[in-house]
């Protein structure tokens, strides 16, 4: 918990805030879109639960053009 | 002109109702910005990682502004390369694919405007969030650390600027005459990781090599001088550059017209 602490958190949170922007417009996109590149539900929980990279693994691979 | 400015629209629009406006400066922020916090906080991650036997002491070296800001042009050169090749691997080939090439060339469209308009889109796109990722960086690197003169900031975020057009420019080169998207991707990694390889192992010979700018930015952040190579290597990319363009333009016409 001491590490907690310390943790500068005026640093961090744009990086947190950030994130998170990424994943809800990630989610977002994906209910309103069609199609999937794939189900749905399996793209949901790579957003979600992959850190940093989830989202941004939707965008490049999940939407079908 | 007016021609290009409608089609160059049509490329912003499309991007904003992809979210490449949104996803694609966030994610070079988020790459940037993640290198001097790690390095900044390596004693604690390691500590809280654990696993040192006890009274083992390691004397980490405080690392230099200078060299958090290149460890964040690193990131770019590695992840960020691999971003741009994929969002732009599809620009003209995806089209194509889609049948919307054909849609907008049946029209009075000049060839040389609808190459150049995704020419400049992705342009502007990628340079707007590299210089947010890498202006953050510069910013984090200035708090943590301390504050590296702005000019110097401006200098190296320019000349490595070019490499990334350079590569912008060779996946369109590339997307003119290829038909699937994952190919136009795999050929321009493949070019890159080539020309980045053969230009570092044989520095001496190549030194002019465009590949190598982001190893001349690196030794300016830190050591504070570009080398005396500089020159040659931004002349042959921007001559690269301006040749990748107008053969992009070339093949697109006969292609199609064929």
């Amino acid at each position: 918990m001491e590490i907690l602490e310390s943790i500068n958190w005026a640093i961090l949170a744009p990086i947190i805030v950030i994130q998170l922007i990424l994943m809800a417009v990630a989610i977002i996109d994906l209910i309103k879109i069609e199609k999937a590149n794939g189900p749905k539900w399996i793209w949901a929980l790579v957003i979600l639960f992959i850190n940093l990279l989830g989202p941004i693994i939707y965008f490049i691979f999940g939407r079908r053009s | 002109m007016k021609q290009l400015v409608t089609l160059f629209k049509k490329e912003m629009l499309e991007m904003a109702r992809n979210f490449k406006w949104i996803w694609v400066p966030l994610t070079f922020v988020l790459i940037a910005v993640k290198e001097p916090l790690v390095l900044y906080y390596l004693p604690q991650i390691i500590d809280s990682l654990g696993g040192l036997p006890e009274g083992a002491v390691i004397e980490l070296p405080v690392p230099s502004a200078g060299e958090a800001l290149a460890a964040s042009l690193s990131q770019f050169n590695t992840l960020g390369v691999l971003i741009i090749v994929l969002i732009t691997m599809g620009t003209i080939a995806g089209e194509r694919k889609s049948g919307v090439t054909e849609l907008i060339l049946v029209k009075p469209v000049s060839y040389a405007g609808f190459v150049t308009a995704k020419w400049s889109s992705s342009m502007m796109l990628i340079w707007f969030s590299y210089f947010l990722g890498y202006f953050l960086s510069w910013y984090y690197v200035g708090i943590l650390f301390e504050f590296i003169p702005f000019a110097d900031f401006l200098q190296s975020f320019f000349v490595y600027g070019i490499w990334l057009t350079l590569i912008i420019t060779i996946v369109i080169l590339l997307n003119t005459f290829i038909k699937s998207s994952g190919a136009v991707g795999f050929i321009s990694i493949g070019i890159i990781i080539i020309a980045t390889l053969l230009s570092t192992s044989l520095s001496h010979l190549l030194a002019w090599s465009p590949a190598l700018l982001s190893a001349y930015t690196n030794t300016f952040i830190i050591g504070g001088n570009f080398p005396d190579e500089l020159l040659p290597s931004i002349i042959v990319s921007v001559i690269a550059i301006m040749f990748s363009i107008l053969a992009s333009i070339a093949i697109f016409k006969r292609r199609e017209l064929a």
